[in-house]
């Protein structure tokens, strides 16, 4: 029973301690048997929660999953230079460009990754491994609007007018998007102009513009848009889900687009995030992620696709990828977006 | 305060000082510096300068006052109401105004994408009426972002009135009827000036919530109705222009700080405090 009677000063000097350990770094002892890694919000983080989570626990280190886009994970590295929020990232190369020139990731050390020798050839990078190819192109709805085939036919063709919903370029898909609508109109990978006066011209007639990717898959659940610019997962997953939802391939081919995990510089437990890029790679975890609902393409050689994901793309498809030069997109960027919200802002 | 009580609030006053001020000083300092190194005005002069930055100001703005209208007019009725409910009627009132505060802000957000969808009731409600041809969306306007935000928002203009007259009484209503005031003259120069001090209150809390609601502005006001946050957002998170945003930041906090200095000081007005 409490009976000491309770000075002033100790509930200050309590008070105190309370507000001084996080200065002291007392949280930092969660770096012993954890590891803190990025990953995309939605599918990724459940899949990853599912299939990767438990891997790394048997190896003896608990994996935090910290929801967070491609490009926030970028900012919250900036805000927290020398002091990561997180261990490892998982972003896409246009990402991988910037945290490799802003000197935010170590390049790793595939000795200690054994399942290393399994990845394909193009996954294996220095600056670490990719887990996956996403490729994208058109999620619509048959009950709604016909499959489409170009990126012109979006803006040509009446009937899909008021039922397309975009996006910035916060995401790496519409950003590959953008640069392929520029090119349908006479543009380039470094000449945008095109895409926004169509995209200016398109305005007027009803195009739906969202301000996330995951908010454009809840316009499209609610029926609000019938086709938008997809990975191949969102589509997969929106289907295990019952949604009315295909994917089509763009006739000029489909924008592929790596998604690799990166050790980041400084982070605080960086064999828990060798065990994490371990299993992630491995064919056990990969053939789980390759099924419904995540339906993420595998990288590793003894994983093969599924029957489902077949269904999705053909040999064909695979030879038609369109890999984007990323070394001449990410210059741009920063121009496009603030361009892209001069032009649509009403 | 007591010299005693001094150390019980300390430790919040150090909280506030470390989590609030020192964070605040910071962000201004940061606001002052360029990519280049150098300490100056430029970032605000960037922002004044530039057509789209004073649009996404003005709108934020607006759409705080809008809301703030909004509210006050969806919340008269309800502060007459409880003004002339009895005790038990009264906490049933208090209890609805806090029960959707019990809902998080984000989760009543994607709630109206479904009320305001185009398969949701309020469309479909219109259509089968003839008010409008075929059943549309009615989300992606500014009037979608006020009639959410003000929903949203409600209680904190609520709770400082109805705080403000359960304090009242309201033998002063008697008063003014023995005198011959008719209703109307009863609200307006009675019952209204006694709740004013909670009234220019909930509006402080209004506009500066509304003003600051990221999640609500960029769901139901989609991608072509940019405010100031998002315009942060951006400038942090896609453009990592940190002192651009830092600037961008301290203006909204400087005109709603000044809209909100002016609230209060009118409340504090004495004309209005001796009702209080």
């Amino acid at each position: 029973m409490l009976n000491r009677k309770i000075s002033r000063r100790s509930v200050m000097a309590g008070l105190g301690g309370l507000v001084a350990a996080p200065m002291l770094g007392v949280s930092r002892a969660r770096a012993a048997g954890s590891v803190v890694v990025a990953a995309f919000p939605g599918s990724w983080e459940d899949a990853y929660r599912a299939a990767v989570a438990p891997v790394v626990k048997a190896a003896g280190t608990e994996l935090v999953l910290a929801p967070a886009l491609a490009q926030d994970q970028l900012a919250k590295l900036l805000a927290s230079q020398g002091k990561p929020a997180f261990d490892a990232m998982m972003v896409s190369p246009g990402q991988t460009t910037e945290a490799i020139a802003r000197g935010l990731i170590e390049k790793v050390d595939p000795s200690k990754l054994k399942n290393w020798s399994k990845l394909l050839p193009a996954a294996q990078t220095e600056w670490g491994p990719n887990v996956t190819v996403e490729i994208t192109g058109f999620a619509y709805n048959p009950n709604l609007v016909p499959k489409p085939k170009t990126y012109r036919e979006l803006f040509d063709n009446p009937v899909y007018h008021g039922k397309v919903g975009w996006v910035g370029f916060g995401s790496n898909t519409a950003t590959l998007a953008w640069v392929e609508i520029a090119k349908a109109f006479g543009g380039s990978e470094d000449n945008l102009a095109p895409a926004f006066k169509i995209l200016a011209e398109h305005l007027n007639k009803g195009a739906v513009i969202a301000n996330s990717g995951n908010q454009q898959m809840a316009l499209y659940q609610q029926n609000e848009i019938a086709v938008f610019i997809s990975s191949v997962g969102n589509v997969a997953n929106l289907k295990a889900r019952g949604v009315p939802c295909e994917f089509a391939h763009p006739t000029t081919g489909s924008p592929a687009l790596p998604v690799a995990l990166h050790l980041v510089k400084g982070a605080a437990n960086p064999e828990g995030v060798y065990q994490y890029m371990d299993a992630a790679i491995s064919a056990d975890v990969q053939r789980k992620l390759a099924q419904p609902p995540s339906e993420i393409l595998p990288t590793n050689t003894d994983v093969p696709l599924t029957d489902s994901l077949k269904s999705f793309i053909s040999d064909a498809d695979i030879k038609n990828l369109i890999y984007p030069n990323w070394a001449k997109i990410n210059p741009n960027r920063a121009a496009w977006s603030a361009e892209f919200d001069r032009v649509v802002k009403k | 305060m007591t010299r005693g009580g001094i150390p019980f609030v300390a430790p919040m006053l150090a909280l506030s000082i470390a989590g609030f001020l020192v964070p605040l000083v910071v962000l201004g300092a940061f606001s002052f510096s360029d990519p280049a190194g150098g300490f100056g005005m430029a970032n605000y002069a960037k922002l004044f300068a530039d057509p789209l930055a004073l649009r996404v100001l003005f709108d934020t703005l607006a759409l705080g006052f809008k809301v703030v209208v909004t509210t006050t007019l969806i919340g008269l009725p309800i502060i007459l109401l409880f003004w002339h409910a009895g005790p038990r009627e009264r906490s049933l009132i208090v209890f609805l105004t806090l029960l959707p505060m019990l809902v998080s802000n984000v989760v009543r957000t994607f709630a109206w994408i479904v009320i305001l969808g185009r398969q949701g009731p309020v469309s479909q409600t219109l259509a089968q009426l003839g008010f409008i041809p075929a059943p549309r969306s009615l989300l992606f306007n500014e009037t979608a972002v006020v009639v959410v935000l003000s929903q949203i928002e409600l209680p904190l203009l609520l709770l400082p009135v109805m705080a403000v007259l359960s304090r009242t009484d309201r033998s002063l209503v008697s008063a003014a009827e023995t005198l011959g005031a008719g209703p109307w003259r009863i609200l307006a120069t009675v019952i209204l000036p006694l709740a004013a001090p909670g009234i220019l209150a909930g509006w402080v809390l209004v506009f500066a919530s509304a003003t600051t609601s990221y999640v609500t502005q960029s769901v139901i006001g989609g991608a072509r109705h940019i405010y100031l946050p998002q315009y942060i957002y951006r400038e942090v998170g896609v453009l990592f222009q940190w002192p651009s945003a830092a600037a961008i930041a301290f203006v909204l906090l400087a005109t709603t700080g000044i809209i909100m200095a002016a609230m209060a000081t009118l409340s504090r007005h004495p004309r209005l405090a001796a009702h209080g």
